[in-house]
């Protein structure tokens, strides 16, 4: 049944790909590190690159993955020391962790931190070992109509979990598909929103789209903090920089827990790191918060977000690799990465490509070794990246798009487009709106119709073959039960008190 | 104000909406094997896009602080670069127009002008190296330019 795995650390030793996990994980770091870079962005602007050098799918899978389990141990450094997370996944850690850093235990924090990524990461790792083939097995049975259920599942699932405002959610997703609509239908070869530019035929590029959504706006974001004081200006001193057993001891079971909680977190389509940093925190100071400690610099609660979130970023592979269906903003990002090597990630991954998908978790378990022995003694030395100015910031990510997109495109056009997505999606963020679900609209849009229009052709134009199977029936319940028990849970609740 | 906005965004989304079921509505079919086609998914795609900005229209939610209007202006001027940089960067090549835009950026981050100069040489020198000869990837030379390559 491991055999895959096996094969997998085969393939993840070899000398490329172990440098490669090795490179992802501290470029991963950094970029996690530096404020405003996010996973996201990182892989959006080394994926143009890890192509066009021509790396085989496997490796440059193995690199990008480095880089976003990387960026959720480097998401840490800016909320602990700063007060600033440095990515949405990080949010929850500033709660605790700055006022650990105020104590003057900065150090231990960050050491902590390192620890508990580390023992998230290993149990949802472990998690998805063991669950994604059995989850690939099931997936065998899904038909066209199967999979669209599965789809409107990730949304509403979506639209319930990500975000403190479902509609602008729900919205953003909807946007994203219909940016997928672009271009030529592949059923009929009709032209559909391309407004006659022979540019838009293929449709809005993944690259083009990413890097505009993501990096441009951020450049364009960043404008505003350059003047805002958001930041306190001192670094706080570091202090010893291990954290002892006994810290340790005392947050083993929130990292447990929490772990647990952030894997589960993460497979559910649609929903990622600060997802799962939120339900966790909130969970553990429920369980464990006795003394009124947490918000104050507990240890307890600066384990528990960052357990979940490092978690979480590894049981957001469950979905992608077995289904297709991204569990999280990054994995849509990823995913688009594999379509790019004409690799339709799905149930059929394990079987036909085992060397992708084994590969791939195998390097998951290596790059978490190297993470936290490059994070445990290192945690000063890429503290420092803190400091790198805006000024040098914001021209690198302006060099890295341009040059990126370029490669793959050669052509202005594209260019032009992804500076256009670019003011598009920063509208949209100082609108209210959370850019993952744009992103895994775009990604999941053209698959939902395809699946829809096959299933129909199947039937002939009846609509009932959407709920035919038990397989499909479950899906539909479970989305509707997740759109309408937040809000009528608390009223039965408080009717039946 | 924050309200109006989210009020304006929604009506803006319903005449989006608008336009993406008319265009849908009216692509010409010659044939189809199947029998949804392609305008279905997109007409109601339009109907749910329309029906959650009516929510938004009457139900507003919170906005991110707006920039004030010297922010407005240097909003403008890095997109202005950024449109430079994009129209030149073919025709002046990589090294030139990457030192540029690198020099103006870094002013605009307020940068000192010694220190946006040193980076703008050392990125520019430096990425390009790290460009063709790290990674061998090929950069537009500019064909503005006499060649000298």
């Amino acid at each position: 049944m491991f055999d895959f795995l096996i094969d997998g650390f085969g393939v993840a030793l070899s000398p490329l790909n172990l440098g490669l996990a090795f490179l992802g994980a501290v470029l991963g770091t950094l970029f996690g590190a530096l404020p405003g870079i996010g996973p996201i962005n990182g892989i959006a602007i080394l994926m143009p690159l890890a192509y066009t050098l021509g790396l085989p799918a496997e490796s440059a899978l193995i690199l990008l993955a480095g880089v976003y389990t990387g960026a959720e141990y480097g998401g840490r450094m800016s909320s602990i020391l700063l007060n600033v997370p440095g990515d949405a996944g990080a949010v929850m850690t500033t709660l605790d962790g700055h006022p650990l850093a105020k104590k003057g235990l900065a150090g231990p924090a960050l050491g902590l931190s390192a620890v508990s990524s580390f023992v998230g990461a290993t149990i949802a790792i472990i998690g998805l070992t063991l669950f994604a083939p059995l989850l690939a097995e099931v997936a065998v049975m899904f038909g066209p109509a199967e999979f669209f259920a599965l789809m409107v599942f990730a949304f509403s699932s979506m639209a319930v979990m990500m975000g403190k405002d479902p509609i602008k959610t729900a919205i953003g997703a909807v946007l994203g598909v219909l940016i997928a609509m672009v271009g030529v239908d592949s059923g009929t070869g009709v032209l559909r929103y391309t407004f006659g530019l022979a540019e838009l035929y293929d449709g809005i590029d993944f690259v083009v789209m990413i890097i505009g959504l993501f990096a441009i706006s951020e450049i364009l974001l960043m404008l505003e903090h350059a003047n805002r004081k958001d930041a306190e200006d001192e670094m706080p001193p570091l202090g010893r920089v291990m954290v002892s057993l006994k810290e340790l001891a005392h947050c083993k079971w929130t990292m447990l827990r929490c772990g647990l909680i952030g894997f589960i977190v993460g497979v559910l389509p649609g929903t990622g790191a600060s997802v799962a940093g939120a339900v966790s925190y909130t969970t553990e100071k429920r369980l464990s918060d006795k003394e009124g400690t947490f918000g104050t610099g507990d240890m307890r609660g600066l384990a528990a977000p960052e357990a979940a979130n490092n978690a979480s970023a590894a049981g957001s592979f469950v979905p992608m690799l077995t289904l297709g269906i991204p569990g999280s903003g990054t994995t849509a990002v990823l995913l688009g990465a594999l379509m790019l090597y004409n690799i339709t990630p799905g149930p059929m991954m394990f079987s036909e490509r085992p060397e992708v998908a084994g590969g791939l978790i195998a390097s998951l378990y290596i790059g978490n070794v190297v993470l936290l022995a490059l994070n445990l003694p290192l945690a000063g030395l890429f503290a420092r990246v803190l400091t790198i100015p805006r000024w040098v910031l914001v021209p690198g990510i302006a060099i890295l798009a341009f040059a990126g997109v370029y490669q793959l495109h050669s052509d202005l056009m594209a260019i032009y487009l992804m500076l256009v997505i670019g003011v598009f999606g920063y509208l949209l963020r100082k609108l209210g709106f959370s850019l993952a679900p744009v992103i895994l609209g775009y990604v999941l849009g053209g698959l939902m119709e395809d699946n829809l229009r096959r299933a129909l052709s199947i039937s002939g134009g009846d609509l009932g073959i959407l709920w035919q199977s038990g397989i499909s029936i479950g899906l539909w319940v479970a989305a509707v039960a997740l759109l309408v028990l937040p809000w009528l849970l608390p009223r039965v609740l408080r009717a039946w008190q | 104000m924050k309200f109006a906005a989210d009020r304006i965004l929604g009506l803006a989304l319903i005449g989006l909406a608008a336009f993406a079921a008319i265009h849908a509505w009216q692509l010409q079919v010659p044939f189809s094997y199947e029998p949804v086609g392609p305008k279905a998914f997109p007409i109601i795609l339009s109907v749910v896009l329309a029906a959650l900005s009516l929510v938004l229209v009457f139900r507003p939610g919170e906005n991110g602080h707006w920039p004030n209007k010297a922010l407005c202006l240097k909003l403008l001027a890095v997109l202005g670069v950024l449109l430079v940089y994009a129209l030149l960067f073919t025709r002046l090549g990589f090294l030139v127009t990457t030192f540029f835009t690198v020099l103006v950026l870094a002013r605009l981050f307020e940068a000192t002008w010694l220190k946006a100069l040193a980076a703008a040489v050392l990125m520019a020198l430096g990425s390009y190296l790290l460009f063709t000869q790290g990674l061998g990837i090929s950069l537009p030379g500019g064909y503005w330019l006499p060649d000298y390559a």
